[in-house]
């Protein structure tokens, strides 16, 4: 009678731990199902024929339905190269001015004692809890003035300055952790304070880079708002835009539109898959705990 | 030829001054370790000395040149880290070269230096390696390299031990002596640790609250503590403190009104005064015997000696340091007696009175 | 060691002795990223700020109004009706998102936090929503929920609910819980990883004391795990609610266009700030009124953001972990 309770916990214990895998295990396959769901409807049915599309969405495409006829319309009928191109250009120069800007501004916040640096921080991160659209009106009204509108140097500069205060904020965060002694070191070794950033930070905060290059990424990437209003001239146009307006245009052509859809995935999602695992190990490194 | 010379040192950060003005002649080959209580100001003083951190006040002064304004790689120092400060993207060899390449040394000097300072500390086997591919010690031996390879005129070192474990710390310990007997270059030391104080340094400087309590030889200052400060921070286990009247020009009379006449410079007056003797002077003898007596509260045997505590009525036990083979347990009665030479004696700002006769050894 | 030493000492009397860094290089670090921060951020929402004030006369000047353009807003029955629709229909936005996405993303993170097999695949591949355009997500959901393609229909059919479609993205009903249902979709990610940060930070010694002292998975989880991350959750509100006023925009404007269909159901802020801004259809634009619709959306967040400052993240202990 004694020993019986023993065993029949441990039971219990054995096959409660395999039902609660088990239970995981179908939550998340579930969610991950719904999550990639709709992607895969849209990329498979981008290589199928209209009659395919419409008659069998979910199957896979067969020698009866395959057809690359919405790509051939797209890669005609679209300018996407010169969009992505765009994007391209737009993203990546805003990327790393906000990088080297951001981390810049964050050593010197996180360094150097001087008397402005309390108020300096607190106003770098106001950014972050305002949106800058909200200043789209004035925005505009100063690319104007500028003669910008309608370039790619308008976007860069308004994506810059969204993205500083979040890098600013996470990388100042990041390089508060670092051991002083090792600027101290380069210091008695004879580094100047430049070299020292670039040389001994610069390294020691790369992984933090790696984080922050993939959030500022993502909403550049993606916006549609300031592409509309402050560059939809056609050789200026990004992908995202371009692809909403040819959606807009042809939107009986099926396969079409699912084909700029699927053009405009991809992209993303390879560099999602070079990066992911940087971006994991960098969330989770604590360096965004705010 | 290069002393470094502290002439009324300050700093503030901000409003809150925590370095109140300190003078210092540190002659060239000395060992000169910096020890204090947490919080004292023994980094921030020895980073005033290497350049990092700004002076509010007063000269530093390395040779014949005052070097307030001149940055910390041409004061001819080098620093070895708590922390180690390795350069994580860069290898053994690497770390160890870098001041050298980068104040465009020649490759042959650089390579000669490197290989010398590796053989001195052992680690030639190790130059491929990246930092976070050594142990602590020889991370540590590393940092300690980098430094002699730079050939400064002064080393300073701050905690360099303390992120070792004790068996490593005291073979760093013997390395660190032997090396300053090789290099025989100026050493500044700061450590907590005052085992490591005592044994590493030509000289101690004792701060508190960022002021100099006292200068002196380990053993000047273990003999004649200039404060019950110093004495009490200097040795160990503590030194005793009991609190007493004065009687005569030199007789005291504790608590337990026992009647203790002190070698000490007479002083007039009368008033209360504090009693020191540390643990390793008391002799044990029969209650009916002692000076004084009381019951043994804790005995804590160390194997070769046992500490005993007992109880005489203070808040804080007295410690007695016993031969490792006492018999006494606890609740047994002891008694203390005090050899003359080895009593301390404070007035009530704690100021020593000074000894009649300085002791044998520093005589 | 000797050679070395001589070379050295030959060498030192004439080393060119630098000084102390000044304070210059601390300009050079700050200066180019305040400034661009400035001019593009800080400055146009300070003008925005300041247009409202303003009212627009035919020949193109301006003339002062005060709060003019403030009470037309929200008095004004012309104005007032939309811009009252519009910010309810942003709260009931955030309020999907606070009991559907924020504790969806709580279980997901919970549950990876428990290490299970295949977890980091799990993790990679439900962030991919998040990493892709509105643009595409509205589309793609809009084909998927469209009764002209059907696939919606079909499959709820399959498993013997066909009864339950409808055109939901088309209703006045459900337009705008279908559109927030989509955002969460595409957003729940980020409180998941937020979350899974959080929870992988609590250190194993922690939960092993828990174990000691006697507590099982769920316990610990309620008990241990959720006060230490309060914090976390209160930050990932604060970023939901901002969200509302910024990416909810582009999905409606995508997916419904710029009147936030049927009958503006889905109309929100930010649409309404872009009609009155650019104009639409019969209505001319009027940078005007579009600033004061932006100041309001400033001041609508400040009140949300001093109510997290003031009364949540106070009272939110951070501990040391
Ligand atoms: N950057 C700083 N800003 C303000 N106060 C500081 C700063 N650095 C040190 N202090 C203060 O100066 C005093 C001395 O600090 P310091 O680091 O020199 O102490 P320490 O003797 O090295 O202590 P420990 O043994 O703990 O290392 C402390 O009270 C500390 O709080
Ligand atoms: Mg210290």
């Amino acid at each position: 009678m004694t020993d019986t309770p023993d065993t029949s916990r441990s039971r219990r214990g054995r096959s409660k731990s395999w039902g609660t895998a088990a239970t995981v295990h179908a939550v998340l396959l579930g969610y991950t199902i719904i999550a990639l769901f709709p992607v895969i409807v849209v990329i498979l049915n981008s290589f199928k024929n209209r009659r395919g599309i419409f008659t069998e969405p979910l199957a896979l495409p067969g020698p009866e339905t395959f057809s690359l006829e919405g790509y051939s319309t797209v890669l005609s009928e679209g300018s996407f190269l010169l969009y992505y191109g765009n994007s391209l250009i737009v993203t990546v120069v805003s990327l790393f001015l906000i990088l080297l800007l951001g981390a810049m501004a964050a050593h010197a916040l996180s360094e150097y004692r001087f008397r402005l640096n309390g108020i300096l921080s607190v106003y770098m991160i106001l950014g972050i809890m305002v949106p800058i659209r909200l200043g789209t009106v004035a925005i505009l009204q100063l690319m104007v003035q500028l003669d910008l509108v309608n370039t790619l140097v308008s976007l860069i500069f308004v994506y810059t300055a969204q993205g500083l205060p979040i890098a600013v904020f996470i990388l100042t965060e990041f390089m508060r952790t670092l051991s002083r002694d090792i600027k101290d070191c380069a210091r008695v070794d004879g580094l100047s304070e430049y070299r020292i950033f670039f040389e001994v930070v610069l390294p020691l905060v790369r992984p933090v880079l790696a984080t922050v290059a993939v959030f500022s990424m993502i909403p550049i990437w993606n916006d549609l708002w300031f592409p509309l209003i402050l560059a939809s001239s056609d050789a200026t146009k990004t992908v995202t835009l371009g692809v909403q307006q040819f959606i807009g245009q042809y939107t009986v052509n099926w396969s079409a539109v699912l084909a700029s859809l699927s053009i405009a995935i991809l992209p993303v999602l390879v560099l999602y898959a070079i990066f992911s695992r940087q971006l994991i190990s960098g969330i989770t490194s604590g360096a965004v705990k705010g | 030829m290069s002393d470094l010379v502290l002439k009324d040192v300050r700093k503030a950060f901000g409003k809150t001054e925590v370095i109140h003005g300190i003078d210092l002649h540190v002659t060239d080959g000395e060992f000169v370790v910096f020890v204090g209580p947490s919080g004292c100001g023994k980094s921030t003083l020895l980073r005033m000395i290497a350049g990092l951190e700004e002076i509010s006040g007063g000269d530093v002064v390395i040779g014949d040149e005052t070097v307030n304004d001149i940055a910390p790689s041409d004061r001819g120092i080098a620093m070895v880290f708590q922390s180690y400060a390795l350069y994580p993207h860069k290898d053994v060899y690497g770390n160890m070269a870098f001041a050298l390449r980068h104040a465009g040394e020649d490759k042959k000097l650089i390579n000669e230096r490197v290989r010398k300072a590796a053989d001195i500390l052992g680690l030639e086997h190790l130059l491929k390696r990246r930092p976070k591919e050594l142990s602590g010690g020889q991370r540590q031996r590393v940092a300690i390299g980098r430094a002699i390879v730079r050939d400064p005129e002064i080393f300073l070192f701050d905690e360099p031990l303390s992120n070792l474990d004790a068996a490593l710390r005291v073979q760093m310990r013997v390395e660190l002596l032997r090396l300053h007997q090789r290099l025989e270059t100026t050493m500044i030391y700061v450590t907590h640790d005052q085992v490591e104080a005592m044994t590493l340094a030509d000289r101690i400087v004792v701060l508190r609250d960022g002021r100099i309590e006292q200068v002196g030889t380990p053993l000047e200052l273990y003999h004649h503590p200039r404060n019950a400060f110093v004495a009490g921070f200097i040795g160990s286990p503590k030194m005793n403190f009991l609190a007493a009247e004065r009687q005569g020009a030199t007789t005291v009379t504790t608590h337990g009104s026992a009647q203790i006449e002190v070698p000490v410079e007479a002083r007039d007056g009368t008033g209360p005064v504090t009693l020191g003797i540390r643990p390793e002077h008391v002799e044990m003898v029969a209650p009916e015997e002692g000076t004084l007596s009381g019951e043994v509260l804790v005995a804590e045997r160390l194997g070769g000696e046992t500490y005993l505590h007992v109880d005489l009525g203070n808040e804080e036990p007295f410690v007695v340091k016993a031969d490792g083979g006492v018999m006494q347990k606890t609740g047994e009665r002891i008694g203390l007696r005090f050899p003359p030479q080895a009593l301390h004696l404070f007035d009530e700002d704690g100021t020593a009175f000074e000894h009649r006769e300085r002791h044998a050894l520093i005589a | 060691m000797t050679d070395a030493t001589t070379q050295m000492a030959d060498r030192r009397p004439t080393r060119r002795r630098r000084r102390r860094a000044g304070t210059a290089h601390i300009v050079v670090f700050l200066a180019p990223a305040l400034l661009i921060y400035t001019i593009f951020s800080i400055y146009p929402l300070v003008e925005s700020l300041r247009l409202s004030l303003f009212d627009g006369l035919d020949d193109g000047s301006a003339v002062w109004t005060g709060l003019g353009n403030y009470a037309r807003l929200l008095f004004d029955s012309n104005w007032s009706v939309r811009f009252w629709n519009a910010l309810w229909n942003n709260l009931i936005l955030f309020f999907i998102h606070m009991v559907v996405q924020n504790p969806l993303g709580l279980l997901l993170a919970a549950l990876l936090s428990l290490a299970p097999r295949f977890g980091g695949a799990y993790r990679t591949l439900i962030f991919v929503p998040t990493l892709l355009s509105v643009v595409i997500v509205g589309f793609v959901w809009e084909l998927i929920l469209s009764p002209l393609w059907g696939v919606a229909e079909g499959m709820l059919s399959a498993v013997g609910l066909g009864f339950l479609y409808a055109p939901w993205l088309g209703l006045e009903d459900s337009a705008l819980t279908a559109v927030s249902l989509i955002s969460v979709w595409q957003y729940v990610g980020i409180p998941m990883m937020l979350i899974y940060a959080a929870l992988l930070s609590i250190p194993d010694e922690l939960l092993d004391a828990a174990r000691v002292d006697g507590l099982s998975g769920w316990w610990i989880f309620w008990k241990v795990k959720l006060p230490l991350i309060l914090p976390t959750l209160g930050i990932v509100a604060i970023l939901t609610y901002i969200g509302n006023f910024t990416s909810a925009f582009d999905l409606i404007y995508s997916i419904q266009g710029v009147l936030g269909p049927p009958d503006y159901s889905t109309d929100i802020m930010g649409t309404l700030m872009f009609r009155t801004f650019f104009g639409q259809q019969t209505q001319i634009g009027d940078i005007y009124m579009g600033a004061t619709v932006a100041s309001m959306m400033f001041f609508v967040i400040l009140v949300g953001v001093t109510i997290y400052l003031v009364g949540v993240q106070r009272r939110l202990t951070r501990y040391e972990m």
